[in-house]
């Protein structure tokens, strides 16, 4: 079905209501700890529509050790272990007796502040882009920053360079120089929109939305208006929660988040500064022993020997492996994450502060 | 949904109960979480054309006296259904329910549901089916729940639970009493920002909607904020001209509000205002600085060849190193003046880089 329409790239992503609704629910559940799991739907013209998902099974991890981070990398790398494709593939069989769309499209997690830029990331989508079928994507729920008011859902794929890259696994300076690989191109994001059925529509019209239009009867007292079943219940559209002043707490977290992103940074240059010092070494050692050898040939010439091979210093000395740059570029992806999630914080956090303050202080 | 009836629900009759065990007869209640309404509306519209009603499987928790179901989940059981007779794909059912109990292992099996309002033998055969000793819910009663889906109709969901009742040994298996039980629709905290999002679709045409920026949904709700004010002080003028009748209770809700607006020094608010909105831009410009630090930092790497220099790889690594530090260095300097956290940060920046 996708080779048919392999030449025309994903150009979007459509989510089906049930699909979000679900991801929420599991990833609240799950959280602070990671949530993933499988999504199904169908391909159209270069949209890829996403129709229901299903989680993949909790691994049990005793209770005594008390260490979150391994039942979160457990569930971070869950996509792409085996036990779990034959469940994907089981779970799938059974959907499609139910007239589901059964094919896989993908993968989704759940994230805390933007924090999903890592290997796991990177190795669960390349395992689907790869083995399973190339037009998957991730879908990146983001549950702390949904809580603050406006829902945070996000589609990417891995973009074909970096996909070429990752299959040969080399991340040297020379290869990203030959490639052109920037961090920016890691990720590709495709536009993300929410989709309800007609049904869904017709109940959603019955939840409360708006304040009733119509005239209502005055209440006799207080207590009467305040005990009043008929009072409006805030609606599900807009949402208040999103006029909440303190989101100090957010921009706090996300600046630690930064600078242990750049300490990241800082300990991978370091890293790279130590090669480059042995490289340095080594090089010199090789330049002394060649030029020594030299010297003990033209001696040996002159004495009517035979020299001796020149090129003996590739077994004597061994060129310090170069470390790969794979880490620092998704880590200054990540940074660049943060930054703008800070950018988009303080815009509406000013916004909110001028609003107090020209309520509190009238006429000025 | 349906919640609008008032339900007086003394007791519930006496199902069939363990030898030894008192039976309970509180009355029950059941809370639907909207993900469950979701899937069973997919279904409804995935079903088989020359099919009526499809059925499922709910899932969810159970409070340990058993008077209060909540049901989170559901799935699809394909089943077919004529004039004679009804034919349920048992095998399908307890596979799906261990392939979705290794997912949600907190779960358990609540109830069934159908797409119809409608109850005949035919539910009453799958109610028993569902609330058998063994597969079923047992001891538990199972819950039935029915959303009704005709088209132009309002959307309408039921509860039941059931009894038996005595009728011939023969058709006690195809028999029993559905007693309505009552039932909400509620959704927690972290599912609200996702239903806002989907039911800003509902009144377009193409009934889809995108990802809204967090100042695109601060916009709407102060647009919204404003329009109510708006509509409550046209009443309030209208009262002061005379022109619409006064409410003492109105009258008192509002004052109560108002006098929760805090008063406070204006030199006050202005200094706290300034230091905060300063804290804030100095984030914003620290975090735009380290973002354009990366870019650099990533572009020297890499950018080496093309300078010349003997040993490439030194003087990238090198200079991109100092730049950094010297970018650290300097925002230190004009971080100091903006404000406490602006002060924190840089301490920790500079801690970072030595």
């Amino acid at each position: 079905m996708a080779d048919t329409l392999k030449d025309s790239p994903l150009r979007a992503v459509q989510v089906e209501a049930l699909v979000v609704m679900k991801i929420i629910k599991a990833s609240a559940g799950a959280f602070p700890t990671t949530a993933t799991g499988s999504l199904v739907g169908m391909d159209v013209n270069g949209t890829l529509q996403i129709t229901n998902s299903f989680p993949f099974p909790t691994v049990d991890v005793p209770a005594t050790d008390g260490h979150q981070d391994s039942a979160s990398n457990l569930a971070a790398a869950a996509p792409r272990a085996k036990a779990n494709t034959a469940y994907q593939n089981e779970m799938i069989k059974f959907l499609r007796e139910v007239n589901v769309d059964a094919n896989n499209v993908g993968w989704y997690t759940s994230t805390n502040m933007g924090n999903f830029i890592n290997l796991n990331t990177i190795e669960n989508q390349f395992f689907y882009q790869k083995e399973m079928n190339e037009r998957t994507v991730a879908l990146v729920h983001d549950v702390s920053r949904s809580s603050q008011g406006s829902l945070s859902f996000r589609a990417f794929r891995l973009s074909p360079s970096f996909m070429a890259a990752y299959k040969e696994s080399k991340f040297t300076t020379e290869a990203l120089q030959k490639s052109g690989l920037r961090y920016q191109d890691i990720l590709i994001e495709l536009p993300l929109t929410i989709h309800n059925s007609h049904l869904l529509t017709s109940l959603l019209h019955q939840l409360p939305s708006e304040a009733p239009k119509e005239e209502l009867a005055f209440p006799p007292t207080l207590a009467a208006l305040q005990a009043d079943p008929n009072t409006p219940q805030p609606p599900l559209y807009p949402n208040f929660d999103s006029l909440d002043l303190s989101i100090d707490p957010f921009l706090e977290k996300t600046c630690d988040l930064l600078l242990e992103s750049i300490e990241n940074h800082h300990t991978e240059l370091n890293n790279h500064q130590y090669y480059q010092r042995s490289l340095g070494r080594e090089q010199a050692k090789i330049t002394a022993w060649q030029q020594k050898r030299k010297a003990e040939n033209a001696a040996r010439v002159a004495a009517k020997q035979t020299p001796l091979p020149e090129d003996e210093w590739q077994r004597l000395f061994k060129l310090p492996q170069e470390p790969s740059r794979l880490e620092v570029l998704l880590n200054s992806r990540q940074v660049e994450q943060y930054a703008r999630q800070v950018d988009g914080f303080t815009a509406s956090v000013s916004a909110k502060m001028f609003a107090v303050k020209s309520n509190l202080l009238p006429g000025e | 949904m349906g919640d609008t009836e008032s339900f007086l629900h003394l007791a519930r009759p006496l199902g069939p109960a363990p030898v030894g065990a008192q039976p309970s007869t509180a009355p029950l209640s059941v809370v639907i979480q909207p993900q469950a309404v979701f899937s069973i509306l997919d279904h409804s519209l995935r079903r088989p054309a020359d099919q009526d009603r499809v059925i499922g499987t709910l899932l969810g928790t159970r409070t340990e006296d058993g008077t209060e179901v909540e049901i989170r989940n559901c799935y699809a059981v394909p089943h077919t259904e004529t004039a004679e007779q009804v034919e349920v794909d048992m095998d399908y059912q307890k596979q799906m329910l261990a392939l979705h109990l290794r997912a949600n292992p907190r779960e358990v099996l609540v109830g069934w549901y159908a797409t119809s309002s409608e109850l005949n033998t035919f539910s009453a055969l799958i109610q028993n089916f569902y609330s058998q000793q063994g597969d079923g819910t047992f001891p538990h009663p199972a819950v039935h729940l029915t959303v009704s889906t005709v088209p132009g109709k309002d959307i309408e969901a039921r509860t039941y639970i059931s009894a038996p009742i005595g009728v011939t040994a023969e058709r006690a298996a195809d028999s029993c009493l559905f007693i309505p039980v009552p039932h909400e629709l509620k959704y927690g905290e972290a599912e609200k920002s996702g239903l806002e999002l989907i039911s800003g679709a509902k009144d377009r045409e193409d009934r889809s909607q995108g990802i809204l920026t967090d100042i695109e949904a601060l916009e709407r709700a102060v647009q919204h904020v404003l329009d109510m004010l708006e509509r409550v002080s046209n009443y309030v003028n209208n009262v002061l001209d005379e022109e619409a009748t006064p409410s003492s209770a109105l009258g008192q809700f509002l004052m109560n509000a108002l006098s929760l607006a805090p008063k406070v020094d204006p030199q006050d608010i202005e200094r706290d205002f300034n230091n905060h909105i300063q804290d804030v831009l100095v984030v914003s410009y620290l975090a735009n600085t380290i973002r354009t630090q990366i870019d650099l930092s990533n572009r020297l790497a890499t950018a080496a060849l093309t300078m010349g220099t003997g040993d490439p790889l030194g003087g990238a690594a090198g200079d991109g190193e100092r730049k950094e530090g010297g970018g650290g260095r300097g925002r230190g300097g004009r971080g100091r003046g903006g404000g406490n956290r602006g002060d924190r940060n840089n301490n920790r920046d500079r801690e970072s880089e030595q």
